[in-house]
């Protein structure tokens, strides 16, 4: 008497769950154009490594003398994988069961923990792949009753893993109420073109509420939060660019807060610096290639981007330097000049928490006229996102490397010096600053003189004129000691500044001390 | 047919084609201006002009349609 028939109906029901929601739910997501949950978790995981837990959590189904007829499993599969060989948990929701919709927790007792668990405790990376359709109002009848909506209790894992693992969430169809929530408790998104919204409430939701109609690619869909809200970060063109993106930006951080980014040697090739010295024009209105100077600097092919189409008055994103993952910020001079406005101050502040979280040192590439000013800069209150952005780098700790490449000015010129710690400022020949910019500042501050004269245009060109002169940055050395360095020679500076960083880095393992906050 | 966007926010201060010019890839299209920085917009492939969609002094935002080049791909 052997136990093979309960190891025959365990086979059974692992089968079963196999077929996820059943051929026609399956269909059905594939008529939508969207790849099934074990299609997309083969496309995140080494093959091979994917090792699913609770994989017999779902609904039997009996007959009347109590065996198995067929059994519907639950609408998220979670797991161990690899990805390029390291070790990660997913959680990817099942669209082809019940749309992907929770039929609410019952909090019984002897629940086996979640993948939000599993990754706190075992100290991984969590992936989410997000597809689910929300809460449903049908879930009251089956109950017989409401009930509250106490999500805190397991959103509070969430809220723990943003200080302690990295975050990734791939919106792969609709991330809808919690999912929604889900999408923004990352450290960096993504969403597909065509197939993705996000919205804590839906159309017929829009329609009841403000009795506006208004359909879900118009509410939620990219051109609103990729390009417009900045609440994901990125755009892929299909489900497989957006999970190899997700593998992209995993592969420049550590698997916990506990361990140093991992370095890739062998792809360390070094970039071409030779047109660094004429990359910024002589003439101040022309603009340079943010791109370019990044990509002059860091191993080649290295950048990863972050939100390229928010806040594009800063580029910000991850790179490697000889090898070490670094985080890297530039001001835009194409766009809005360059200035700091709410949207690139969030960008930047965002990246600032990301370094100082997971160990990267940040290169900080300057061109900074200041604040962005105006109306609708006040309107969006540029004073309190730029007192974000100060808190956020006053308070960080990890090695910090500013060159600046043209201007460098104002409150918005004081974000780009982090004033403890691991911290160094190279300047290029082409660098100029101040509290205030010349033209504009004159007219303010020699007002009288310019009143007073006979050709007041004539004197303001005047008084510029003798503060251009002494506007060279060598003037500024001479006092305060400050490097200045052929363009040509930032790259061998920022590699050994990498190199330095890492001993300091190694000091700083565990979690931050101020919590993440996305 | 390619459509050109800005990449930037800003009012176009330059014109620099017309429908029917000859273009190749970097090829001057418009210049944006914002925040006192001339921002050129150059062509991303070869080809001819088919359509300008905006005028000098127009407000243009990120993403906005500037120029529609036709032509074969790069």
């Amino acid at each position: 008497m052997t136990w093979q028939p309960e190891l025959d109906e365990l086979k059974l029901r692992l089968e079963l769950a196999r077929q996820l929601g059943g051929s026609e739910g399956i269909a059905r997501q594939r008529k939508r154009g969207k790849l099934t949950v074990t299609e997309r978790i083969d496309m995140l995981a080494d093959a091979g490594s994917a090792r699913p837990f609770g994989r017999l959590r779902g609904s039997g189904e009996y007959d009347e003398s109590g065996v198995l007829k067929d059994f519907v499993p639950a609408g998220k599969l979670e797991g161990f994988c690899s990805i390029n060989g390291r070790k990660i948990v997913y959680s990817a929701h099942d669209f082809t069961v019940r749309g992907g919709s929770s039929d609410g927790a019952h909090g019984q007792l002897g629940q086996e923990p979640g993948a939000a668990v599993r990754a706190l405790e075992w100290r991984l990376p969590f992936v989410r792949l997000i597809d689910a359709a929300g809460g449903t109002v049908r879930s009251f009848e089956k109950i017989g009753r409401t009930y509250l909506p106490d999500a805190n209790p397991f959103t509070q894992n969430d809220v723990r893993l943003l200080s302690a693992v990295p975050v990734v969430s791939a919106v792969l169809g609709a991330a809808a109420g919690a999912e929604a929530l889900q999408t923004s408790l990352s450290h960096w998104n993504v969403m597909v073109e065509g197939v993705s919204q996000v919205f804590p409430g839906g159309p017929p939701v829009v329609a009841a509420a403000l009795g506006v109609q208004i359909a879900k690619e118009d509410l939620g869909g990219p051109q609103v939060h990729v390009g417009r809200s900045g609440v994901v970060d990125n755009l892929a063109a299909t489900e497989a660019d957006a999970i190899d993106q997700c593998k992209r930006f995993l592969s420049y951080l550590p698997s916990s807060v506990y361990e140093l980014p991992p370095r890739c040697e062998q792809d360390a090739r070094t970039p071409d610096s030779t047109g660094l010295l004429s990359l910024v024009p002589r003439n101040p209105r022309q603009p340079y290639s943010a791109h370019e100077l990044i990509r002059s600097l860091v191993d080649c092919d290295s950048f990863f981007e972050i939100a390229p189409r928010y806040g594009t008055a800063r580029v910000t994103g991850l790179a490697r330097v000889d090898g070490y993952p670094v985080g890297v910020m530039a001001n835009n001079p194409r766009a809005l000049g360059g200035a700091t406005d709410v949207a690139a101050g969030e960008k930047a502040q965002r990246l600032i928490a990301l370094c100082d979280t997971f160990h990267l040192p940040l290169i900080d590439l300057v061109d900074e006229p200041g604040l962005m000013v105006g109306l609708e800069s006040e309107h969006q209150g540029i004073e309190r996102a730029a007192a974000r952005l100060i808190c956020a780098t006053i308070d960080s700790r990890m090695p910090w490397l500013t060159v600046v490449v043209r201007r460098l000015y104002g409150v918005g010129g004081q974000a780009h010096q982090r004033p403890s710690g691991m911290y160094r400022r190279y300047a290029w020949p082409s660098a100029n600053w101040g509290s205030m910019h010349i033209s504009g500042g004159v007219a303010a501050a020699y007002r009288r003189e310019i009143e007073a004269s006979d050709n007041p245009e004539e004197a303001m060109r005047e008084i510029e004129e003798r503060l251009r002169n002494l506007s060279s940055p060598f003037r500024t050395a001479e006092a305060t000691g400050q490097d200045i360095i052929d363009p040509r020679d930032t790259r061998d500076a920022m590699v050994e500044f990498v190199q330095d960083a890492q001993r300091v880095l190694g000091l700083q393992l565990g979690p931050p001390p101020v919590p993440y906050r996305p | 047919m390619t459509t050109i966007e800005s990449d930037v926010p800003g009012m176009v201060w330059k014109v620099s084609v017309e429908v029917g010019a000859t273009v190749e890839e970097g090829t001057l299209l418009v210049i944006v201006e914002s925040m006192k920085m001339e921002v050129p917009i150059t062509s991303s492939h070869a080809g001819t002009v088919t359509k300008v969609c905006v005028a000098e002094g127009d407000a243009v935002s990120t993403g906005q349609p500037l120029v529609e080049v036709d032509g074969a791909a790069k």
